[in-house]
């Protein structure tokens, strides 16, 4: 062999030996199962493939809980991991999951409701492929998902995405994005599909209430705040005017435009009885100018970069040295959970709802959010579900 | 321990423990809070979203109200129903008023305004920052003669300040010293312009720490 071919042949086998480690790699965080463990609330665990058949059998297929009271009340669906970059939500929706206990009205929750975005990553960013949430068990490990949902379940994109019923044109990644994809259709693509089935759960339920838990940007005016349209707003509004004065945080609230078609808080509105709330907690990983995309700063939300764009007024919140925690978003997502539901269940006292050993913002901070995770080597096979 | 000296121990608890009272009442620090009357209407100077809190805050409070973002003299003249006027872009009314205690036409005693700019507030109503502090103006002169009871208040804290001649300011400009009565949150007033506007003019102000306190001194405002 010439050395010519001896050359040709070790980079042949460099380049393959890179593909197979980086190819397994990825074929591992696809297929990696996250178990979650039904609290003493679960009344029903079923998949959303129920309420829409054409998801049966595909990777967009997903979870879905009931927790269903003794009385009859309100009825509330919280979705997580819309965007699955944003973990704060699926640690927020666990933590309802493992521990609420609703004595009056349903909740359902919908722990990863863009599946095949959960199974995704964006390697040009340098995403990490997995985290992991300290707990006194031991560390509970969770996939690292991206936005959008992989092309390898939705493809080919189109040039421009073009929202279903109103025509708007969107960017073409957002045919991939289930906060542009609402209110759905059941022909529609893979995407539309699972907001589809979202939608037939709050027909068919008659859901009052419905949370989309986001994380946003620190350099983003729409973060540390709750959206809502216009019939939502007195509920968001009194949310905010009260974690602000009883818990010390602030969270305000960003109308939602009528203009920009196929998020959550417009569509969820306009297409069903339910009032929706979009909650975005500061996520200074999704931030652009920062170091590198590290499990640490994910956690920690900590960033000399943002210090320095902090203190020239660049950011959109107060940030310092202690940057943004994820006990910090998680507190903030449960304390702001609850007071919708505590408002709501107030101006409709007819469709109360009450929900307890859901711990407040100061808890979760104090405890850390992996208190509240449960073992699974320590409960019962049966409620152990994998995600 | 005699009578007496439990008569003093006592007196000397009751006046100890109304000064910790006053100094660490929660929510609310300023002069008394005055009483003024129904039916009121609820408008914005500088048209900020704040308004909108200060409506749901009212509700809270189970005040029946009239609101009108944009208002002219004449309007508030029409009295409770606005003269009927439909809503339409950049023109929002809501009429809340108990119409059985206070039928349609009947003067306003009370206005609020929930000072704050915004100029695509502004804009959305096809007003700018001078179109606007015209129409507070003819606004108040109308309540001075019309003893209309007029309310200022400013809750949205430090983004809604400015440097001295910012639309914000000129807002609070217009409207503060010619009110009768001044709420602001503390944040509002870090600079102390709001408390040295009050000592001024001889206005009761009276602090909270957040928007929601204003549930409690409406309710009280308005007993």
């Amino acid at each position: 062999m010439s050395r010519e071919w001896k050359i040709k042949a070790v980079l042949v086998i460099i380049t393959a030996a890179v593909m197979a480690i980086g190819g397994f790699q990825l074929y591992s965080h696809r297929h990696y199962m996250t178990p979650i463990i039904a609290g003493p609330g679960v009344t029903k665990a079923t998949k959303l493939s129920e309420f829409f058949k054409g998801l049966k059998g595909t990777k967009a297929d997903t979870n879905v809980f009931f927790l269903e009271g003794k009385e009859e009340g309100g009825k509330i669906l919280i979705i997580a991991n819309t965007h699955s970059n944003e973990p704060a939500a699926i640690l927020t929706a666990l933590v309802f999951l493992e521990n609420a206990v609703v004595d009056k009205g349903t909740l359902i929750i919908i722990p990863q409701f863009n599946n095949s975005g959960g199974r995704n990553t964006k390697p040009g960013d340098g995403y990490p492929l997995y985290f992991e949430i300290p707990t006194e068990w031991g560390n509970k490990k969770f996939r690292m998902g991206n936005r959008n949902a992989s092309p390898l379940d939705q493809w080919p994109d189109p040039d421009v995405y073009i929202h279903y019923p109103d025509r708007q044109l969107l960017s073409y990644l957002d045919v991939r994005n289930t906060n542009r994809t609402w209110p759905g259709r059941p022909n529609g693509p893979l995407m539309e599909q699972v907001t589809y089935g979202a939608m037939q759960i709050m027909r068919q339920e008659k859901v009052d209430i419905a949370i989309d838990i986001h994380g946003a940007e620190t350099m983003f005016p729409v973060t540390n705040c709750i959206v809502a349209p216009e019939k939502a707003m007195r509920i968001a509004t009194m949310t905010s005017l009260t974690v602000k004065a009883r818990e010390g945080f602030d969270n305000h609230v960003e109308p939602s435009p009528q203009g920009f078609r196929g998020l959550s808080h417009r569509e969820i509105g306009d297409y069903s009885d339910a009032l929706p709330f979009l909650l975005e907690a500061p996520t200074p990983f999704l931030d652009q100018p920062t170091g590198p995309k590290s499990v640490d700063f994910l956690l920690d939300g900590k960033d000399p970069f943002l210090v320095k764009l902090s203190k020239k007024r660049k950011l959109f919140v107060p940030y310092d040295e202690t940057g943004w925690p994820m006990d910090k978003r998680v507190g903030q997502h449960c304390s702001v959970i609850l007071e919708i539901i505590r408002q709501y269940s107030k101006k409709f006292p007819n469709k109360q709802l009450k929900i307890r050993n859901i711990p407040r913002y100061a808890e979760v901070v104090k405890n850390g959010v992996g208190h509240y995770f449960h073992n699974p080597n320590e409960t019962d096979k049966k409620d152990i579900y994998y995600n | 321990m005699n009578i007496k000296n439990l008569k003093k121990w006592l007196g000397s608890f009751i006046f100890i423990g109304g000064l910790l009272f006053i100094f660490f009442s929660p929510g609310m620090a300023g002069t008394e809070i005055p009483k003024t009357k129904l039916p009121v209407l609820i408008t914005s100077a500088g048209q900020s979203p704040d308004v909108m809190t200060i409506n749901i805050v009212a509700e809270e409070a189970e005040i029946k109200y009239d609101y009108c973002d944009v208002p002219t003299a004449e309007l508030l003249g029409a009295g409770v129903g606005l003269a009927d006027k439909e809503p339409g872009p950049g023109f929002h009314v809501e009429i809340n008023s108990d119409l059985d205690k206070f039928p349609k036409g009947t003067p306003y005693k009370t206005i609020i305004f929930a000072i704050g700019a915004s100029l695509k507030g502004m804009g959305a109503s096809g007003l700018t920052v001078e179109s606007e502090i015209s129409r507070l103006k003819e606004l108040i002169d109308y309540c001075k003669k019309n003893n209309i009871f007029i309310i200022a208040a400013h809750v949205g804290g430090t983004s809604k300040r400015g440097a001295p001649g910012s639309d914000n300011e000129r807002m609070i400009d217009t409207v503060v010293p010619f009110s009768d009565y001044i709420i602001v949150t503390k944040d509002s007033d870090n600079d102390g312009r709001f408390s040295k506007i009050a000592e001024e003019k001889g206005i009761p102000l009276t602090q909270i720490d957040y928007a929601l306190d204003l549930v409690d001194i409406f309710k009280q405002i308005f007993q």
